[in-house]
């Protein structure tokens, strides 16, 4: 229970397409988070898969099940909303209960999965309060007793967290990972916020503009980003994009001329990208103050010093998003004045004219930044 | 200055000493010329009969008692059962106007469907009209149907007339409940009707609340026209048309006539009042956020 299938789902309203063809598997047990800046179409997409919004084309397949014509309660869904959509006038017993009690549940086991759901999610205390007397927190967790009680083979998540400050999130992020190891079940997580995606995806898909920009684990999407737009939405500040010139493609990977000086970047090279200017990308985080086999002087005209870390914003002209430098520590950087910073080959990406990744040559966990 | 507030009145709610003044003051003004036909109504109905064509007239009672209050019950025997028939014709276009709106707002706040502004101005255009100016239509109506000289004559248009701005009120009223409980209640297996009983109609219920008051106040004050027109039975008038009861042939009796007024209204204020105690705000706190 709890296998989901998209193939090829589109999703216009009116004249405007806003998910436009989207290709999905989702195995059992899975967490996977759909991530992405807003208007992308992933609450779509995620409305579809519940069975709020009618699928203009493709199938959506649930356990070998085609469900588009089903409604929600027939697909083994249970979503918890945004807003959490709490009854405002039951008690959190009869909010988690609501889905039993429309299946016409007998009471004592009404009581039995009431009482196992509030067990799970701490809110045995709360059972007869009313959603107004609780805090943002404590109202999530009843959103999700109520999704729990049907045991459904899919959760459903839109947003759950955003309404939520950000030490209460930080919570609520690791009892989430602790729920879905607990149940086993599929979980299908929309957000905007990627450390949520981050933090607690098995599998992420970013989606743009109504397409899926890549799946994939966590760290492959930061480490190989398949296009510029995944590589500037993973990862945060956002990685830097310089333009560089190749001038050989070679086994080694591909030379680019960096300021009179041949430099390989180990990636996969072809041989027609010789000549062509390519979008050199360098996180932030892999800046450093001293060392590094190509350097560049930026003039930093903000700095914040966070203590953990110092950021650095220089300014690339009108238009451009500014060049960002994260430094680790307390580090005597300046507003105003240039600074000399390094970085290494190995950390960089290289991305055609169509903004397409040339893969790197990258095993996870050899990185040194 | 320290007179008109504390150490703990907010910033925002302090005032000086003139404005203070200024305030009540306007809140007297406002009052006096609302109640000023009340008050007269209440003395007059203190004083004996003689004394209101006294001239120089006096403005309070010289010697004001609530004698009215006892013997218009003798001069109008029947005065209690027209009490009651205001009653009954304002509770029962109540519970109607109640029973049609209730769903019919909840299709309009909810559901989008063809010809739905149409319809929704329709209603606004049509409780423009006053139900004077439909009388002769609205007779013709009763005589064809056989009620006319039942108590329906007075209930059914009345009930009629008060259907538009009742939909209109509790629609803005559910408008306010937010989409996602359907959408909730939805994905959990509920169907339309038993999210509208179960989510809806509880959330909506001081919604409802206010539109039984302003209904019920409606019915209790149109009641005269209708009454007037379709009704001839004596047994059927309601209070307005009884009032006429103490329009003698020489005289009327102003003292018991107002007291007889302010008498009939009291079973009305004892509903509302009961009413606006299950006025409660907030109750959709807690539902999203």
């Amino acid at each position: 229970m709890g296998q989901l299938s998209l193939k090829n789902v589109v999703k216009t309203f009116g004249q405007f397409e806003v998910v436009k063809g989207v290709s999905l598997d989702v195995a059992e047990g899975e967490f996977v988070v759909f991530v992405g800046p807003s208007g992308c179409g992933k609450s779509t997409l995620l409305r579809m898969i519940a069975g709020l919004e009618h699928t203009s084309s493709g199938d959506i397949v649930i356990d070998g099940k085609r469900v588009n014509d089903l409604p929600p309660v027939k697909r083994g869904i249970a979503m918890v909303f945004q807003s959490y959509a709490l009854y405002p006038h039951m008690s959190v017993f009869e909010n988690i209960a609501f889905p039993l009690r429309v299946e016409r549940a007998p009471e004592a086991v009404i009581r039995e999965k009431v009482t196992a759901a509030a067990r799970i999610l701490h809110l045995d205390q709360r059972l007869q309060q009313k959603p107004g007397q609780l805090s943002g927190g404590q109202r999530q967790r009843v959103a999700i007793g109520r999704a729990i009680v049907r045991e459904p083979g899919i959760f459903l998540f839109d947003e759950p967290l955003s309404n939520l400050d950000a030490a209460l999130r930080s919570d609520m992020r690791i009892e989430l990972t602790r729920l879905h190891k607990q149940l086993g079940a599929t979980m299908i997580y929309v957000t905007h916020d990627q450390i949520e995606a981050m933090t607690m995806a098995d599998r992420i898909v970013v989606l743009n503009a109504g397409y899926i920009a890549q799946v994939g684990a966590p760290l492959e999407l930061y480490h190989k980003p398949q296009n510029t737009f995944v590589a500037g939405f993973i990862g945060n500040p956002r990685m830097n994009f310089l333009p560089v010139t190749c001038t050989a493609a070679t086994d080694a990977g591909a030379a680019i001329d960096w300021q009179g000086k041949a430099v390989t970047i180990p990636v996969d090279a072809p041989p027609d990208a010789v000549g062509k200017t390519l979008s050199l990308g360098i996180r932030p985080e892999h800046l450093l103050l001293t060392g590094g086999e190509m350097t560049l002087t930026v003039t930093p005209s903000v700095v914040e010093h966070l203590g953990q870390q110092t950021i650095a914003w220089a300014s690339q002209g009108e238009g451009a998003a500014p060049f960002c430098t994260v430094l680790p520590g307390d580090q005597h950087v300046v507003a105003d004045r240039p600074v000399t910073i390094g970085f290494n080959a190995a950390d960089c990406h290289l991305f055609d004219e169509n903004g397409q990744a040339l893969e790197r040559r990258f095993t996870p966990g050899s990185a040194a930044g | 200055m320290a007179l008109f507030h504390d150490r703990n009145t907010p910033m925002i709610d302090r005032y000086r000493w003139w404005e203070v003044i200024a305030i009540y003051a306007g809140i007297f003004v406002f009052l006096f010329f609302l109640l000023a036909p009340f008050i007269e109504g209440f003395l007059v109905s203190l004083k004996p009969l003689a004394e209101l064509f006294s001239t120089p007239y006096s403005f309070w009672p010289e010697n004001g008692s609530f004698t009215a209050y006892v013997t218009m019950w003798e001069r109008v025997p029947g005065f209690a059962w027209y009490v009651f028939n205001s009653f009954l014709i304002s509770t029962v276009s109540t519970l109607i106007v109640l029973l049609l709106v209730v769903p019919a707002a909840y299709a309009f706040a909810r559901f989008d469907f063809r010809g739905m502004g149409l319809v929704l101005g329709g209603f606004l255009a049509v409780s423009m009209f006053s139900g004077a100016v439909l009388l002769i239509p609205l007779f013709r109506l009763m005589r064809s149907l056989g009620m006319l000289n039942t108590y329906w004559a007075m209930i059914i248009p009345g009930a009629a007339f008060l259907i538009p701005s009742a939909i209109w009120l509790l629609r803005t009223y559910m408008m306010r409940i937010p989409n996602e409980l359907n959408e909730a209640a939805w994905t959990d297996g509920a169907s339309q009707f038993y999210t509208f009983r179960r989510v809806v109609l509880p959330i909506a219920s001081p919604g409802i609340i206010v539109v039984a008051i302003v209904t019920f106040i409606g019915a209790y004050s149109q009641q005269f026209i209708f009454a007037l027109t379709f009704n001839s039975k004596t047994e059927y008038m309601p209070l307005p048309i009884g009032l006429y009861a103490f329009f003698g042939k020489q005289d009327v009796v102003w003292n018991e006539l107002m007291a007889a007024a302010f008498v009939g209204i009291a079973p009305a204020m004892v509903i509302i009042f009961f009413l606006q105690r299950y006025l409660v705000g907030g109750l959709t706190a807690g539902a999203v956020k």
